[in-house]
């Protein structure tokens, strides 16, 4: 099983978009997709058309791992399953720094699943918190939006730099480009130079997408309905990097 | 599920498994195994009234021609499996409930598979071996299966549960066999999925107990059936004689019967063992318990018997050596294996022309004509002349028969020794034989655990028998093929080894025939004997007729 992040401590950068599609391609390519959703705002299951998650128990890990094993619901695409977010996720926090080895619980709580899934996918609220210290704990890879903007640049430093603070793994954080507009200039300058100082960028490129933007209305992940959009292969080929670098090549 | 049929996945051309982590271009593939009954469907109605709680979309619908095939004995009916054949793909399925939900293994044929060697895949193969044995393949029943998705959505669009509904068809009239849904919950929706249910079974849907493959095999005459040339005929020991014995043969005699298509249509070679095997047996069942029928009488049913056994002789030895081809030619250096091929190439020419003289119109025809003489021969109540036995209890008759062979194998088997002549060998295998068809025609008689015991180690001597009787004849037959063909050099040369080497094979039985017949006479075996078959001293009217 492989756990993947879709994070970013800066909001509006296309996180949500990242997780749902990526989630779609991972089911497409046959693997048993897990995907949660971390952010108290609750998108990924408006993409997916669903409610919000019932109330967890959340007073140890066993109590977590069941309440979230009663939320899994299936997906329109068979073999994609979502827990959708819940308010009281607002209070993560509070409820793992209660708990020992408060920063690993997450990992713990998510090998429950090992058996049915092959990937688990969490999409993140966008700050630094205890659950994202936990988010990085758990995570094989996770995956950065960057927008090549000044201030994008600034918070990917800025998680380089508690990374090597916590001693963390930097090899894990994967960053790459999203909502790119090719005629910006601004977004070609830092495109060429950010990978230079920041090893790890994976290579494909998201560009920025009306067709994307329609997702609120299709609700649906854009695979879901446009497969030849430059967006959509632009995920697809995202998803394969990803896999190509996760998992053990055959 | 039955949307297996028709899914593209890739194929492993060794293992014929279907590869995993293939990428599934269906979306269905991909479900979960539904934990729901499948349903019958009475009518679109049932299905109609779902449209008032929940929007219904479909997927396109799937139609697909299957045809169904096993062995006259129902090899793989038997085993539980499903061999089906579906746009030049054959498919190997577990029978489950005959809607061919778990596919095993599969592989491509642009041409009909036959035996379990002609497949192309090591899986496959390795699957087929033990329920087909040396049965052929032949078509049992042929379908058309149509399947259609439908997807529930409620008010917000989100999909709460799938249906799938099938139906099977008369692939040549089209007409429908049966309809059946099934429902497949989505996690997180079993609410939904039990509110579905309660809708279709409120408009008439029921459990769907019947199967779609026994439907087609029903509609196709082919209803599977046990074969067993051991037939139960339901006797005990007090069954007159004559009645006992005349209920086996004509139990044979069916059987005999039966396997007459086979052998017409050379669908495989076992159909002329079969057939073989019952005249034997009731050739031999009429002489082993004596006084049941007139002598006249019983001289003329042996007769016509053995005449018809005679004229497959042939044919049968060629059978014998074409299914030993490879295992004959692998006993010799590949270099004299062409020359030697050539001998089996002449074999085969020639069975051409038996089988042909054999199953031809006219020779059947006097073969059923044949067998309804002996049927009516073995019925008749009037007797023809004196049968002193005919009314006795069969029991005695019969216990008296085994005892009697059993120590006539002992007392051959006293001689048995390195110098023995092969006619003396052969004599003890015939003797055992006789005493295992008593066995198995009788076998309601004897005591269950006593049976088994002795059949096994009688098993295990006719074995090594058997081996002695074949690499006897299969020399003489060589040599006879040198002697008749006169051939050249080359093959004379592979003929030689081969005979050679049959040669030791003898040897060896010999030996080992040896050490089966040490335990099949030794005391605890004849005391077993004795306890189970030995009559006692006052059972009369036994003696008369040894």
């Amino acid at each position: 099983m492989t756990i993947i992040s879709s994070y970013s401590i800066k909001g509006g950068v296309g996180k949500t978009a990242l997780a749902v599609n990526l989630a779609y391609a991972l089911q497409e390519s046959g693997r048993r997709t897990l995907l949660l959703d971390l952010d108290p705002q609750g998108a990924v299951a408006f993409y997916f058309r669903m409610g919000s998650a019932k109330k967890l128990r959340m007073r140890d890990a066993d109590a977590l791992a069941d309440g979230l094993r009663s939320n899994i619901r299936e997906s329109d695409f068979p073999g994609l399953d979502i827990i959708p977010s819940n308010l009281a996720y607002r209070h993560f926090d509070i409820v793992l720094d209660s708990m020992t080895k408060s920063r690993k619980r997450l990992r713990k709580v998510l090998e429950e699943f090992k058996s049915e899934y092959d990937v688990i996918l969490l999409d993140c609220p966008p700050n630094i918190t205890l659950l994202s210290e936990n988010v990085f704990r758990a995570s094989d890879s996770i995956v950065i939006p960057v927008i090549p903007t000044v201030l994008s640049q600034r918070t990917l430093e800025q998680l380089t730099a508690f990374f090597q603070a916590e001693e963390l793994p930097g090899e894990i954080l994967r960053p790459f480009f999203s909502m790119v507009q090719k005629r910006n200039k601004l977004h070609r300058e830092i495109m060429a130079e950010l990978p230079l100082s920041c090893p790890g960028f994976l290579k494909t490129v998201i560009p920025f997408s009306a067709d994307v933007e329609k997702m609120g209305l299709r609700r649906m992940p854009l695979l879901a309905y446009s497969t030849c959009c430059e967006a959509a292969q632009a995920y697809r080929a995202l998803c394969n990097e990803i896999l190509s670098e996760t998992e053990p090549q055959p | 599920m039955l949307t297996e049929l028709f899914a593209d996945a890739s194929l492993d051309s060794v293992t014929g498994m279907v590869k995993p982590y293939n990428k599934p271009d269906r979306m269905d593939d991909r479900m979960r195994k539904s934990d729901f009954a499948r349903l019958h469907v009475p009518d679109e109605h049932c299905f109609e009234s779902l449209h008032h709680q929940w929007s219904l979309s479909s997927h396109p619908l799937q139609t697909s021609t299957l045809s169904f095939w096993d062995t006259f004995e129902w090899g793989l009916w038997f085993s539980g499996y499903l061999l089906y054949r579906c746009n030049n793909r054959y498919s190997l399925s577990e029978y489950h409930d005959g809607w061919l939900e778990n596919r095993l293994l599969e592989e491509q044929a642009q041409s009909r598979r036959r035996f379990w060697h002609e497949f192309e895949t090591e899986a496959m193969r390795k699957a087929l071996q033990s329920p087909l044995g040396l049965r052929g393949l032949a078509m049992v029943a042929e379908g058309m299966f149509r399947r259609q998705q439908w997807d529930l959505r409620n008010t917000s669009g989100k999909v709460v549960c799938r249906l799938e509904l099938s139906s099977v068809l008369e692939a040549k009239h089209g007409r429908t066999l049966l309809q059946s849904c099934q429902l497949h919950p989505l996690r997180g929706y079993e609410k939904e999925a039990q509110e579905v249910l309660a809708c279709l079974t409120g408009h008439g849907a029921s459990p769907c107990v019947q199967h779609p493959v026994e439907l087609l095999l029903s509609q196709a005459g082919n209803q599977p059936r046990r074969y067993s040339l051991r037939p139960a005929c339901g006797l005990n020991a007090s069954t007159p004689a004559r009645e006992a014995i005349a209920r086996i043969v004509g139990v044979m005699l069916e059987l005999a019967a039966s396997n007459l298509p086979g052998m017409q249509q050379d669908l495989d070679t076992e159909f002329l063992h079969d057939y073989r095997i019952c005249l034997r047996k009731i050739r031999s069942l009429l002489s082993l318990i004596k006084g049941v029928y007139p002598a006249e009488d019983l001289q003329r049913i042996r007769t016509i018997l053995g005449d018809l056994a005679r004229q497959t002789n042939r044919l049968r030895d060629l059978d014998v050596y074409l299914l030993a081809r490879e295992e004959h030619l692998g006993l010799l250096p590949s270099s004299f294996r062409p020359a030697l091929s050539r001998m089996f190439d002449d074999f085969a020419v020639e069975r051409e022309k038996e089988i042909h003289r054999v199953v031809s119109k006219k020779s059947l025809s006097a073969a059923r004509r044949l067998l309804d003489i002996v049927s009516i021969s073995c019925n008749n109540n009037e007797l023809s002349g004196y049968a002193p036995a005919a009314e006795l209890p069969v029991g005695p008759l019969v216990f008296s028969a085994i005892y009697r062979r059993y120590r006539k194998i002992v007392k051959i088997s006293g001689s048995i020794g390195a110098a023995t002549p092969d006619a003396e060998i052969h004599r003890l295998r015939i003797e055992c034989k006789k005493m295992r068809y008593l066995m198995e025609f009788f076998y309601e008689l004897i005591p269950a655990d006593a049976g088994a015991t002795v059949l096994k180690q009688l098993r295990r001597l006719q074995t090594k028998l058997g081996e002695f009787n074949d690499a006897s004849v299969q020399q003489h037959s060589l040599l006879a093929y040198w002697d008749q063909r006169k051939p050249d050099a080359e093959i004379a040369l592979g003929l030689g080894g081969l005979v050679s080497v049959l040669y030791q094979r003898q040897q060896q039985s010999r030996r080992l025939i040896e050490q089966s017949l040490h335990e099949f006479c030794s005391a605890s075996t004849a005391a077993l004997f004795r306890q189970t078959f030995k009559l006692p001293a006052s059972a009369s009217g036994i003696t008369v007729y040894r």
